[in-house]
């Protein structure tokens, strides 16, 4: 009758139904074409190139980098939403959620999904692309990330749709914000 | 509150003792585990799509069309488990759908089947639920009812705790994936504790069936305007706006202040409630027999304003989880009464499931509300803020309870 956490908070409802609608439609003409469904129930937030690929693509499409890009090691790019983060001590920090880019493209901030139990209590938290260590992702799958939970705990939450979301630059002042055009 | 014009459920219905023995230990089991599986198909969905490299918002728009889809069907569903006479038969279908729902999540996680698993588990659920309570009134009778809905409450809650620990542990240390498996392996045994429930048969169709001279089912809208029934579902679905938003409004907070001991203390906050409805369910049960239905309502109630009240004053995490507890007295008074209402008011009429899905809907209406509008209140005033305003809907739901909620409780 009363199951944990009450199943199910939309964020907004009204725009969870129109979406969820959509969504309908969207099984209904593209059958088993996930990825597409995913980024067709995406609304302009922001840009985020590395969530475009497929989820594993052992190498990316030719047309994906800008005509002009240095040859770029295409055989180890890997897909980095929902990849785990861990930090120093190889704690579980979370999960990457979503990729803020700045107007050419580039990553400027990892949003991580922190903390939270069976999917209670969680935030969101935007840190700086640069602090995180991609070495490791096709090994053991994971992001390496140089602060523990404790140094992140108390950064401020990510909001989508902020002009300028907070970005944890460096541990000390977690409250640095970032411009995200 | 009952009608005179409905028929109560004759004893000569109700199974034999040593039948009714096996019955009850089948609804302690069924009870014990069905809630073990729904811990499976909670919010842990959205943390093992991410894992699937699936957006936020596409996540979204998956849990948006399972709650749609269980509050669309709520009431359809009710009617239907109304006109199916072998209840075991409703929960056993059921329960093969929460099978195949787990194992389409876990096996092909794209969004077309991910939509579908969310559609089969939002229907089944509002099908399973009336199912299992009309069972219990089958077994029980309407005179004891409260006492069977009482450890019905307690084995569910035990089922609960014992879901978070096991999936929560899964995930942690096998995969996210693996939860889903284990939730459709827990389906298996589920189906074993309806073996002594399969002789159940609904004894208002069966008495039509019969005898041709029973009234037909009272109209639906004579039972949607029952005054008891309509002010109990505002009364629900006023407690669960208020409710259903704290917990994962704490869980927040202690992610941020917590540190490395969050996910404990939110699996705290998660089991502690379960512990207290366990301990307190059957003497719930008796107390709503003996000081009557309204009164426990008011009793349950009262908890949420404290608790909101509390949570925005005392800011220390580990108090948090004792706090909790009070969700537990909420918890075992709401759980017990919304079955028990529902029979009191529609118990005999052929529509006591269809009475359970406007419950069920309310509830669902309030839930729904609760996030959206504490999440945006916290957002814009601070998590005190919205732990009053939670608080201030709990005082609205107590009064009404207090001054327009009819006592139901049949006359002895």
């Amino acid at each position: 009758m009363r199951a944990i956490g009450q199943r199910r908070r939309p964020a907004g409802v009204i725009a969870a139904l129109i979406v969820a609608l959509a969504g309908i439609a969207i099984a209904s003409t593209a059958i088993a074409q996930t990825t597409t469904a995913q980024s067709a129930g995406q609304p302009p937030a922001e840009p985020k190139p590395p969530d475009q690929a497929e989820p594993k693509p052992a190498a990316p499409p030719e047309a994906k980098p800008p005509p002009s890009a240095e040859p770029v090691v295409t055989n180890n790019a890997d897909s980095v939403l929902g990849k785990k983060v861990i930090g120093p001590k190889g704690e579980n920090l979370g999960l990457i959620v979503d990729v803020l880019v700045d107007t050419s493209g580039k990553p400027q901030a990892a949003v991580i999904d922190f903390g939270g139990f069976l999917g209670v209590g969680s935030r969101k938290i935007a840190i700086d692309w640069r602090l995180l260590d991609f070495s490791q992702l096709e090994h053991g799958r994971t992001v390496e990330l140089g602060f523990d939970r404790a140094q992140i705990q108390a950064a401020p939450e990510y909001k989508p749709g902020k002009p300028s979301p907070a970005v944890v630059t460096t541990p000390p002042e977690p409250d640095a914000t970032q411009k995200n055009p | 509150m009952n009608d005179p014009a409905l028929p109560l459920v004759p004893a000569a219905t109700r199974p034999k003792p040593a039948e009714a023995a096996a019955a009850s230990r089948g609804l302690d089991g069924l009870n014990l585990l069905v809630a073990n599986i729904q811990t499976g198909f909670g919010p842990f969905i959205s943390v093992y799509l991410t894992t699937q490299g699936w957006t936020q918002t596409a996540i979204g728009t998956a849990l948006s069309l399972g709650t749609i889809a269980a509050m669309a069907s709520q009431i359809p569903a009710g009617a239907l488990v109304d006109a199916i006479s072998k209840k075991a038969l409703v929960a056993l279908l059921s329960i093969l759908a929460f099978t195949a729902s787990a194992l389409l999540l876990a096996v092909q996680p794209t969004a077309l089947w991910v939509y579908v698993a969310e559609l089969l588990h939002g229907f089944s659920s509002c099908t399973l639920g009336p199912a299992i309570a009309a069972m219990s009134l089958i077994v029980a009778g309407p005179a004891m009812l409260g006492l069977r809905l009482g450890r019905n409450a307690r084995f569910a809650s035990i089922g609960n705790g014992i879901g978070a620990a096991l999936m929560g542990a899964c995930g942690y240390y096998v995969s996210e994936r693996a939860v889903f498996f284990l939730t459709a392996a827990v389906t298996l045994p589920t189906i074993v504790t309806l073996l002594p429930l399969a002789r159940l048969r609904d004894p208002v169709l069966a008495r039509r069936r019969e005898a041709g001279d029973v009234p037909a089912r009272v109209p639906v809208l004579s039972l949607l305007t029952n005054r008891a029934l309509v002010i109990f579902a505002l009364c629900v679905a006023l407690f669960t706006l208020g409710n259903s938003a704290m917990l994962p409004l704490a869980g927040n907070i202690l992610t941020k202040e917590a540190g490395n001991f969050a996910s404990l203390l939110i699996a705290g906050c998660i089991i502690v409630p379960q512990l207290v409805v366990a301990a307190i369910s059957p003497t719930v049960g008796d107390l709503t027999q003996r000081l009557g239905r309204r009164w426990v309502l008011v009793i349950g109630f009262c908890t949420l304003p404290i608790r909101g009240i509390l949570f925005a004053t005392l800011g220390h995490p580990a108090t948090l989880v004792l706090i909790q507890g009070l969700d537990g007295i909420a918890a075992a008074c709401v759980g017990i009464l919304v079955p028990l209402v529902a029979a009191d008011v529609a118990a005999g009429s052929g529509r006591y499931n269809l009475s359970m899905g406007f419950i069920g809907l309310a509830i669902g209406v309030g839930a729904t509300i609760s996030t959206t509008l504490a999440g945006w209140i916290a957002d814009a005033f601070g998590a005190p803020t919205a732990y009053v305003s939670l608080a201030l809907v709990g005082v609205v739901a107590v009064l009404l309870a207090a001054v327009a909620m009819p006592e139901t409780r049949p006359p002895t």
